[in-house]
């Protein structure tokens, strides 16, 4: 026990020396919580584009003045012709161009239905997805006005029976995407930065040397790992808070469930990280290396996390992969305890898996890492 | 520390010869197909400086992971202190020191940090540490610098350092990997009246080096040729079986010798 | 001078060549990078887990229950549950939404203009909430038209999509992905390059003989700058013939601007690592400075006009933005060099800046 404390006395001492580091493992997560909780919005908005008015009747100057008002659309005027507005489209200056066909007026009052394209930049499938589902919004409040104007409307209306939906966005109301995202963000930087620093720092000393000789010592294998593995969990944790803290500070995202909770589930989330560490380590022979793997590792277990990409959208087999990333599990709890105040009695299951997970990942990598050099 | 030391004298019985220190039993390990230490057999006995020589990659590191417990042999049988390498090797680092070819210190923790901190791995007490590092830096007489990161000291004192943090839990048996390459002769010279002293003091002192003056130091001699001990002895025997005068020239010799 | 530069990029390559794990970097990671991102980036969603409690119980409702049903958007999970049990459903993540149809329903159908459904969205995951709503909209527009034959809209929407007419996710990602990895091998391998001299020492070695400074540089970028190349063409290929993503404008040109950017990623790695000490270092700033911000900023799964000004702003210095627009106007527009100058001409500028601020620091960290 002793022996391990001088083993952490000495990690620190190291970590403390190096200011620079020091400076990168703490201001570059703060600055990528920030970066990324106010830059990354799934929610699509001010959506570039254009109208084309071949009308130029009240009527569709109405249509004109809806799309141009919303801050869904970045409403960037009016071109001439179709033709423009593709061009327009090609270089990318816009993403969706409403075409108004001459005679509009005219044609909706003698109930001919007349059409209003809509171009849209396909590329980016799901902006496009939404951008025309916000147009058809649009339209709908003016369809729903104007269908009273309809030659043989008047007689219909009353017997027109609409259904409406009244929808309740619990645990997010106001919808913002920063709600979901910082407690992703935060997930990931527990989970990059321990496995990272783990690996990096005992593969540093295989190659200045020193482990050899921490290897002669009769301290323990274990002792040796804990050594290495406590520093690491107080930084990480301490990184956690701060994260946690300016999440709240700058996002006013504070979490709603149990902090304990929390903090127990990154524990145990910490296991596995740490364990990943360490097996890098163990196949690592420079910390070019090490860093390489758990990169690599790393940017797997984020994407399949359901990070930023729902677990639900992926395909069946890239799902049940899924299953094996750790990552997914933690990513769960820390949203729930973070947005809907979710108690421990509902997240068992997570515990369970990580715990399942950073047992097998610890013993593994122990079992890997041998006080032999060969 | 002293219930480290209580297991291992309880339990577990010296096999052979009590004053060998080191014997090793037709040793031999494999990288793949390659063999880096070919069947070498050898014994060192107590209080004994034994001296490795042979060119660059003749097998001498190898060899001192295998008795140190760094290194799982492919075959053959070595006891240090007594223990056996293939599953005592946890006693084994009980019993000694090992200052290996690279570097072996903090250079980014100061003199004063260093010695804390092995002695702290080595199971010492708090009041033992503080002692141990009063003896060291008076000794070392390093009082001025102890305080400074360890990367800044001159290579010389890093060297006696190190060895001194090799000795803070008084090993029996001591291993040293090429202590002195790129040391200043006065430095040098200084080394080996602390490993002479060790000696006196009963320690048993395994050394490598490619300095043939160092080579005379020595109570015996191995010199290594691709994996293999060509010839063991003592300096003079050796001098005298080569009609050298020199180390230099017994070993220019051996290694002529093989070439043809 | 020619054969000084051209025993630097001899060297060079055997650096690349005899590191295995390099090379696993550079051709298989890529690789697997494309096929597990191709596969697993669908941003459309099925299969949502819905809750509907039915407290009509009338034809009526069975009508619209039978309508969310028949899609592979929903999946119904949960029948009836009382309205108190929700909070526990969506704590444990049973369901995502809840469907609320009212006793009198089919009542008021007959009765009133109006009549509300109440829908429950766990709004955890904003996005997904969002589109749950609008997918219950259409349900219900459906479900609205069918049941009045009279509605007839005044006029009607009649998208047109262009580029990308099945919106295939393929196609906006895998070009995307080219981008990123791309980015990620130029950046990270060149990060190394200098400091890796310098802690070993070697550096020294090389500044001791006459050479000069930017051929220093110029001898370590070339062969790298073939290597990512090669692995652009590699990864467009794949992308091309396996994922079916369309190249409609001109290969050659393709070809042009992937060299430019492969150049810029270049110029970022050296001037990291030419102003860091450690590999260590070198890497994690590659990594916090380019990668993340890029995967982020660059529009490559979030679009840039969403963000906030600033960001809009930010993300004009990251070369990936640029080359984004390029590669998928190349692909997927056919896109010439007049539709893309100034994004070329952006690119051209951020890696002339970058090199010339590493030669720059280059050569103040000799003195
Ligand atoms: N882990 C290893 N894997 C493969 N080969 C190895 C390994 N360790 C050592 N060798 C090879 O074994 C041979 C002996 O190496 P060793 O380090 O024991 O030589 P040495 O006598 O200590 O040389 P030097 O004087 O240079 O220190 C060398 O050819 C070396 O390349
Ligand atoms: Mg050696």
């Amino acid at each position: 026990m002793q022996r391990i404390l001088y083993l952490i006395q000495k990690e620190f001492r190291q970590i403390l020396r190096e200011p620079a580091f020091l400076g990168l493992i703490f201001g570059a997560p703060l600055i990528q919580v920030l970066i990324l909780g106010f830059a990354i919005t799934t929610d699509v908005k001010n959506v570039p584009m254009i109208m084309v008015d071949q009308d130029h009747s009240q009527m569709s100057n109405r249509l004109v003045e809806a799309f141009s008002n919303t801050k869904s659309f970045h409403f960037l005027g009016q071109v001439g012709t179709a033709k423009e507005a593709v061009h327009l489209l090609d270089r990318n200056k816009i993403k969706l161009a409403v075409v108004i066909p001459p005679h509009f007026e005219r044609d909706l009052k003698t109930g001919r239905q007349p059409r209003v394209q809509l171009l849209a930049d396909g590329v980016d499938g799901n902006s496009a997805g939404v951008a025309l589902s916000y147009a058809n919004q649009i339209a709908l409040k003016l369809q729903k006005q104007w269908f009273p104007r309809l030659p043989h409307a008047p007689g219909t209306v009353k017997e027109i029976h609409l259904t409406g939906i009244e929808a309740r966005m619990l645990y997010n109301p106001s919808l913002e995407s920063v709600n979901n995202i910082v407690p992703g963000i935060l997930a990931v930087l527990v989970m990059l930065i321990t496995s990272f620093l783990t690996g990096m720092t005992i593969v540093r000393e295989k190659e200045i040397g020193t482990l050899e000789q921490l290897m002669v010592t009769p301290i323990r294998r274990g002792e040796l790992i804990l050594g290495k593995v406590i520093p690491l969990i107080i930084v990480g944790l301490l990184l956690f808070t701060i994260a946690i803290i300016s999440a709240g500070l700058v996002f006013g995202l504070w979490m709603k469930g149990n902090i304990l909770t929390l903090y127990g589930m990154s524990l145990l989330f910490m296991m596995t990280t740490l364990g990943m560490g360490i097996f890098a380590s163990t196949l690592a022979r420079n910390q070019q290396q090490s860093m390489f793997i758990t990169w690599f590792l790393g940017i797997f277990a984020i994407l399949l996390s359901g990070f930023f990409i729902p677990i639900e959208n992926m395909p069946r087999v890239i799902q049940w992969i899924t299953y094996l990333n750790p990552v997914r599990y933690f990513m769960i709890v820390i949203r729930e305890i973070y947005l809907k105040g979710t108690a421990l009695h509902y997240l068992w299951k997570e515990a369970l898996e990580m715990t399942v997970f950073g047992g097998a990942m610890l013993t593994m990598a122990t079992l890997r890492f041998h006080k032999r050099v060969g | 520390m002293s219930q480290i030391q209580n297991s291992n004298t309880a339990d577990t019985v010296p096999m052979e010869d009590d004053t060998m220190a080191v014997s090793v039993r037709e040793l031999t390990r494999n990288f793949g197909k390659f063999t880096a230490v070919d069947r070498v057999s050898f014994s060192v006995q107590k209080g004994e400086i034994f001296g490795f020589l042979g060119a660059n990659g003749a097998g001498k590191t190898t060899t001192i992971r295998m008795l140190c417990g760094l290194l799982l042999p492919t075959s053959g049988q070595a006891s240090i202190a007594g223990f056996n390498v293939y599953t005592e090797a946890e006693q084994i680092k009980m019993h000694i020191g090992y200052m290996s070819q690279r570097f072996s210190l903090y250079e980014d923790l100061t003199v004063r940090e260093n010695i804390q901190f092995y002695g702290g791995v080595y199971g010492l007490s708090r009041k033992q540490i503080k002692e141990k590092t009063r003896e060291l830096l008076d000794y070392l007489n390093l009082w001025d610098q102890a305080n400074k990161l360890t990367a800044d000291l001159p290579l010389g004192w890093k060297q006696r350092m190190a060895l001194s943090t090799t000795l803070l839990h008084d090993p029996q048996i001591i291993f040293l990997d090429e202590p002195t390459s790129g040391v200043d002769p006065v430095s040098r010279r200084n080394f080996w009246l602390l490993i002479y002293k060790l000696a006196a003091r009963g320690k048993t002192v395994f050394v490598t080096t490619h300095y043939m003056d160092e080579a005379e130091y020595c109570n015996r001699l191995s010199i290594m040729r691709f994996g293999k001990i060509v010839e063991i002895g003592p300096p003079g025997e050796l001098k005298a079986k080569y009609h050298a005068r020199t180390m230099q020239d017994v070993f220019m010799n051996i290694e002529h010798r093989e070439e043809r | 001078m020619n054969r000084i530069l051209l025993s630097i990029i001899r060297k060079e390559f055997h650096h690349i060549l005899r590191d295995p794990q390099t090379l696993v970097i550079i051709i298989i990671q890529p690789i697997i990078m494309l096929f597990l991102y191709g596969y697993a980036i669908t941003l459309d969603m099925k299969q949502i887990e819905i809750a509907i409690t039915d407290y009509s119980k009338t034809p009526q409702s069975r009508q619209l229950i039978h309508q969310i049903e028949s899609t592979s958007f929903f999946k119904v999970t949960a029948f009836d549950i009382p309205e108190r049990g929700f909070d526990r459903l969506f704590k444990e993540r049973k369901a995502r939404c809840a469907l609320i149809i009212p006793s009198d329903f089919a009542r008021s159908l007959h009765s009133k203009q109006n009549t509300k459904i109440q829908l429950l969205v766990d709004a955890s995951d904003p996005n997904a909430a969002n589109y749950i709503y609008k997918y219950l909209l259409q349900i219900n527009a459906r479900f609205t038209f069918k049941n009045n034959p009279h509605l007839v809209q005044p006029f009607l929407m009649e998208p047109r999509i262009l580029y990308n007419p099945d919106l295939k996710a393929h196609n906006f990602f895998v070009p995307g992905l080219i981008a990123i990895i791309m980015l990620l091998i130029s950046s990270l391998l060149t990060s190394i390059a200098i400091v890796r001299e310098k802690e070993r020492g070697t550096m020294e070695q090389i500044l001791v003989s006459p050479v000069r400074p930017l051929q220093i540089l110029v001898g370590k970028v070339i062969p790298y700058i073939l290597i990512a190349f090669l692995d652009g063409v590699l990864i467009v290929a794949l992308g091309h013939l396996w994922f079916r993503v369309p190249i409609i404008g001109s290969g050659l040109f393709l070809a042009a601007t992937l060299i430019l950017y492969v150049l810029t990623g270049l110029s970022f790695g050296l001037l990291v690592s030419t102003i860091t000490d450690s590999q260590r270092m070198a890497m994690l700033t590659t990594l916090m400075a380019t990668i993340l911000p890029t995967i982020m900023l660059s529009g490559f799964i979030f679009p840039v006009a969403s963000m906030p000004k600033i960001f809009q702003y930010l993300s004009i210095t990251i070369p990936a933005t640029h080359f984004l627009e390029i590669i998928r106007g190349i692909m997927l527009k056919g896109n010439g060099l007049a539709d893309l100058t100034r994004q070329v001409l952006f690119l051209f500028g951020i890696s002339f800046f970058l090199l010339l601020l590493s030669v720059k620091k280059f050569r103040t960290t000799l003195e």
